[in-house]
């Protein structure tokens, strides 16, 4: 069995039952995993931030970075290797924020915003979602059975 | 005696801070100079010239060809590169150890430090068009409290995330109402005991709440703040604390920079944060 590590603005993609995907320490970030059980076909993308018009420039070399251009990536890589929109299970986690966050450091509240947009525009439902609040998530996705889980910062390891 | 009491006392187990950096500032700081001069205090100190050589020939300070001896380093480097590089050489043996109790892996805290420490950079570039020796090694040692505090944090970990999760502490304040210090007054604490001057010590210090410090016309302990915010969200270095910080609302309008700034300042993080590895690798 292989690990593959997903660092951030990173996206790795994987057709083989034996890779665990696996991403660390989501903050403000959104790891997004999508996955088609009859393929056995996955993703999973550590985006940072929204919004792609903030560098353009960046965003073509590095599209992994921000929500707008990494998500389209991610699906897209998924269709390549077979894997079918109606059968996809989406599933994301992160988008944390710093306590009282009313009216700055709201990165995490925008991240989350512009992926729901991005799969309500797709007609993409969100199977299972693991966001907000103020702790930390690394995610984990298992190629065999299509199973996600979420590691959180004091060894707790719950099935999303 | 009080856990507060036990803490304080085991600062002063922590050993002097090494005068490498204190004797090449006050070299560098003369009209004139000599590179013998630095290079003779810094031969003095066998693991820091090994690392100075390293960081060297880090993307981050420039390197385009490989830098093989002290010499050529301190004079490739110059006067604040080099003084960076050597005060990132001294802290990093005090890292070595890492903080047992926040965090999985013994160099997590390093890795926040520096990548705090770039992030400072990024905002002192953008708010005043260059760099700050000050400021970057009030950043590296921002958290220096938390060496101290690690196992402490492990043995009431339990409790503190309770307030925290239950009544919606931050963690220094759950820190501070168990253990009776947070990390952040504490890492000041260390800062004086180490003679370093009011403005390292108060800037660490305040670190996560810079609006309770009376002087506020202080810029670095926001800048630090913001910077620690920034990495925290990124996921850099998170502990046990995650990201259960207080938002100090005045933050950006107090560096006047605007939210965009502060996500530009994140992309260009990732870049420097490449370029630097060789600065965290060296624990």
């Amino acid at each position: 069995m292989s690990d593959l590590i997903v660092g951030i603005s990173e996206m790795k993609i994987s057709a083989n039952e034996d890779d665990d995907l696996m991403t660390f320490a989501l903050g403000s970030c959104v790891g997004i995993v999508v996955y088609d059980p009859i393929r056995r076909v996955g993703g999973l993308l550590h985006y940072m931030l929204p919004d792609s018009r903030l560098d353009q420039r960046k965003a073509r070399e590095n599209p992994e970075m921000f929500a707008d251009t990494g998500i389209p990536m991610l699906l897209r890589s998924i269709y390549r290797l077979g894997g079918e929109k109606k059968r996809m299970l989406v599933k994301v986690a992160g988008g944390a924020s710093i306590l009282d966050d009313v009216n700055f450091f709201r990165i995490g509240q925008k991240n989350i915003m512009a992926m729901r947009k991005i799969f309500w525009e797709n007609n993409i439902l969100i199977d299972k979602e693991d966001t907000g609040l103020s702790h930390c998530r690394s995610v984990r996705l298992e190629m065999a059975t299509g199973k996600v889980f979420i590691h959180g910062s004091g060894g707790e390891i719950k099935e999303l | 005696m009080t856990t507060a009491d036990r803490i304080l006392k085991s600062i002063s187990t922590l050993p002097a801070f090494p005068a490498t950096s204190n004797k090449i500032s006050q070299i560098v700081s003369k009209p004139t100079y000599s590179l013998n001069e630095v290079i003779d205090v810094i031969n003095l100190d066998p693991a820091i010239t090994a690392n100075i050589l390293k960081m060297a020939n880090s993307a981050y300070f420039g390197a385009a060809y490989k830098i093989s001896n002290i010499n050529d380093a301190v004079s490739f480097l110059g006067e604040d590169n080099l003084l960076r590089s050597v005060q990132t050489a001294v802290i990093s043996k005090y890292f070595k150890l890492g903080a047992a109790g926040y965090f999985c892996k013994r160099t997590d805290l390093w890795e926040h430090s520096v990548a705090v420490a770039l992030m400072a950079q990024i905002f002192s570039d953008m708010i005043n068009g260059r760099g700050n020796n000050t400021l970057y090694t009030s950043t590296l040692l921002h958290d220096v409290g938390k060496i101290v505090l690690g196992e402490y944090v492990r043995d009431s970990l339990a409790e503190i995330s309770n307030l925290v999760t239950e009544q919606g502490k931050s963690f220094p304040e759950a820190e501070e109402e168990i253990l009776g210090i947070n990390h952040a007054d504490l890492g000041g604490r260390i800062a004086a005991h180490w003679q370093f001057p009011t403005e390292i010590i108060e800037a660490i210090a305040f670190h996560h709440r810079p609006d309770l410090l009376e002087k506020q016309d202080k810029i670095m302990p926001w800048v630090i703040y913001i910077a620690d915010q920034a990495c925290l969200m990124l996921g850099f270095g998170n502990g046990v604390d995650g990201l259960a910080h207080r938002a100090v609302s005045p933050a950006l309008k107090k560096l006047n920079i605007r939210m965009k700034d502060l996500e530009a300042s994140m992309v260009l993080l990732l870049d420097k944060l490449r370029q630097a590895k060789e600065l965290i690798e060296i624990i």
